[in-house]
């Protein structure tokens, strides 16, 4: 038998971890979800809701048939509450409101005024129907000579005191912790139930790779694309939107390797309880589902019941999200967030020894 | 010529089928070794627990010397496998896997040599996914060959090929053995297995039904020649036909085929016995016997039933 001796296995684990990343990057589908679709999302959402706070909420007013001076005062004062004001005549106003595309509606009544609420958009209603009627107080004062109303003034910052409140903020932590996601339960679950399912591991197995390798090489090129994808996330946030990690960037690092870590534990973990991807997507979106709706990506989920909100902060991602945004929105330590990163630590350590008793190659 | 593969009993259940009875096999240095029989026979389970696969419930399997629980690394470095359906990744071209599965072992073949011997220069560059079946089969003979190996094992390797295709293939199989290999192949096509292989073993149920060159496994019949009838439908009954000629007669389909030692004395009684029976056949023809005749002999059943 020849006597050259078996090939270095860190030599073997650099080509399996080239090799990865190039057939990835021919991967068209693997390519738009994990780097086009956050950079969409981000600039997507950023924009839309670049003015900070919600989007300007309209307040239909059916035209007075002769308009007084305290009817053109309160309409100034309207627009003043940053209303939205659309000016109908009763026909239009009708047809509108029959469509259900009106949230607030008024109309002068004898002597006042009367708000009609839509019954379907009853939260936003009672906001206009509070700035209406604020609004009125100024505009009697106006009219009758008397001292406006004083306000009170409002600053609007994000719980750590940091940042201007800015929806593309928000999002940024959010879409980081959505990639994690994705990439532990689709690049690495789907793909091990994929490869299992066809056969590939079996022609592995009959070769002398050691099998640490293969998967090695798999798990650094997922780890190193999600630190790609997260540097460019926090590059397109400040070149677009100029927001700026808070706090410090190896903290923000050490959290993203240990959600990431978490995440490819749970992928390889949850490919165990499915034999083909069919089943495995199915499995897959019982626990990304959840996760991407509840545990704070896109939304916080402050009008939920409190007993939603208290167990959402079982699911792995949600305790995440909360420290990563203490840190990239507030600048925080993490010493505040022990308690989620103790759940975190919990879903990393139940996932790794599920991934490790139940891996399949077969 | 030395024993370089010896099985002992080897055995596995599955969970509702005894798949591997208690087999054993010898196969030596340099030949072409088959194992014949129809689909569910445990060809593929006995070849996959050889090639360290699937773990046997019992028996052993020795490798030039080596045994898998000891020398797992070594054994996989000088052997080569073609599996039934070897998967890859969709979008790797057949040179990069050739260097990507060639740098697995600590000796490797050159990969434009392999891609001119499977003839896939043309595809060199292409994706996996946009190769033909037979393409991708003979990219999969190639990676069976990257680590220039002792022994090679192949899976059905004809299986799903055009007529072309199998040729070519059995040509690839030849040239190994010239070049000292020993290879070890499944199939149920008789022919293949009559035309490629040195020995054989025909398996079926999971135990070897008898093995031996095939030569001498025809040999073993102790009828060198069928007499076959062929009929417009389907065959009449033989019984009666049978009493009148004094010979077996075995209805096949549209067949009856007659099993004889001496053709030269069949054939004018059973001309005789046509007329006086008045038997509306379309043709008559004297072959030899052949493998598929062997495995009818030993089971009653036909290969592809």
């Amino acid at each position: 038998m020849d006597t050259k001796s078996f090939p270095n296995p860190f030599a073997l684990l650099w080509r399996q971890f080239k090799i990865e990343w190039r057939l990835y990057l021919r991967d068209r589908a693997a390519m738009f979800w994990t780097f086009a679709f956050p950079l969409l999302m981000l600039f997507g959402f950023g924009l839309i809701f670049r003015s900070g706070g919600p989007p300007a909420l309209t307040l239909v007013r059916i035209a007075p048939a002769h308009e007084t001076a305290r009817d053109q005062a309160f309409l100034k004062a309207l627009r003043e509450a940053r209303l939205n004001v659309v000016t109908l005549d009763a026909k239009q106003a009708e047809e509108r409101w029959k469509k259900g595309e009106t949230t607030a509606q008024i109309e002068g009544v004898g002597d006042g005024y009367r708000i009609h609420l839509n019954s379907y958009l009853l939260a936003q209603g009672q906001v206009v129907a509070l700035a209406a009627s604020q609004a009125f107080l100024v505009a009697q004062a106006r009219v009758s000579g008397a001292p406006e109303p004083e306000r009170i003034p409002m600053v609007v910052e994000s719980p750590g005191h940091a940042h201007s409140t800015n929806y593309a903020a928000f999002l940024v932590p959010g879409l980081v912790g959505l990639n994690l996601l994705s990439t532990g339960l689709f690049a690495v679950g789907m793909v091990t139930v994929a490869y299992r399912e066809k056969g590939k591991y079996r022609r592995l197995a009959v070769t002398p790779l050691p099998k640490w390798v293969f998967l090695g090489g798999q798990i650094l090129q997922r780890v190193t694309s999600v630190l790609l994808q997260t540097s460019l996330l926090l590059l397109a946030a400040w070149l677009g939107f100029h927001i700026t990690n808070q706090g410090s960037y190896l903290v923000f690092t050490l959290l993203v390797v240990f959600g990431t870590a978490t995440f490819i534990a749970m992928g390889f973990a949850l490919s165990s309880f499915a034999s083909t991807v069919e089943t495995y997507g199915a499995v897959s979106n019982l626990a990304f589902f959840p996760m991407m709706l509840l545990s704070g990506v896109y939304f916080r989920l402050d009008s939920a019941p409190q007993w939603l909100q208290k167990a959402v902060l079982i699911l792995p991602l949600s305790p995440f999200l909360r420290a990563l945004r203490a840190v990239y929105n507030d600048g925080a330590s993490l010493s505040e967030h022990v308690s989620g990163l103790v759940i975190l630590a919990a879903w990393a350590a139940l996932s790794f020894v599920f991934a490790v008793k139940r891996f399949r190659w077969v | 010529m030395s024993d370089l593969i010896v099985v002992r009993g080897l055995r596995k259940q599955f969970p509702n089928v005894l798949a591997v009875a208690g087999v054993d096999l010898t196969v030596s240095a340099g030949e072409v070794f088959g194992l014949l029989g129809p689909n569910g026979a445990g060809k593929t389970t006995t070849l996959e627990m050889i090639e360290g696969l699937t773990r046997p419930d019992a028996g052993e399997i020795s490798i030039g010397g080596l045994n898998w629980n000891q020398n797992a690394s070594e054994i996989r470095a000088m052997i080569g496998v073609q599996l039934q359906a070897t998967s890859l990744y969709n979008k790797i071209t057949p040179r990069e896997a050739l260097d990507l599965f060639g740098g697995y072992y600590p000796k490797r073949r050159d990969t434009d040599e392999l891609l001119r011997l499977v003839q896939l220069e043309d595809k060199a560059n292409a994706y996996h996914v946009t190769l033909s079946g037979g393409q991708a089969q003979r990219l999969a003979l190639a990676l069976a060959l990257v680590n220039d190996p002792e022994v090679v094992f192949l899976d059905e390797p004809t299986a799903g090929l055009d007529p072309q295709g199998r040729r070519s293939l059995w040509e690839v199989v030849r040239a190994m053995k010239g070049e000292g290999r020993t290879v070890v192949l499944t199939t149920h096509y008789m022919d293949e297995a009559e035309s490629l292989c040195d020995r054989l073993a025909i398996l079926d149920h999971g135990s070897i039904l008898r093995s031996g060159t095939p030569a001498e496994l025809i040999a073993s019949l102790g009828i060198p020649s069928v007499v076959e009838l062929t009929f417009a439908g389907a065959a009449p009954d033989p019984r009666s036909f049978a009493a009148r000629l004094g010979s077996g007669v075995e209805a096949r389909g549209d067949i009856w085929e007659i099993p004889t030692t001496d053709p030269k004395t069949l054939l004018p009684r059973l001309l005789a016995t046509i007329e006086s029976e008045q038997v509306e056949y379309q043709q008559v023809h004297v072959r030899r016997a052949t493998l598929e005749d062997v495995f009818l002999q030993l089971t009653g059943r036909s290969l592809r039933e």
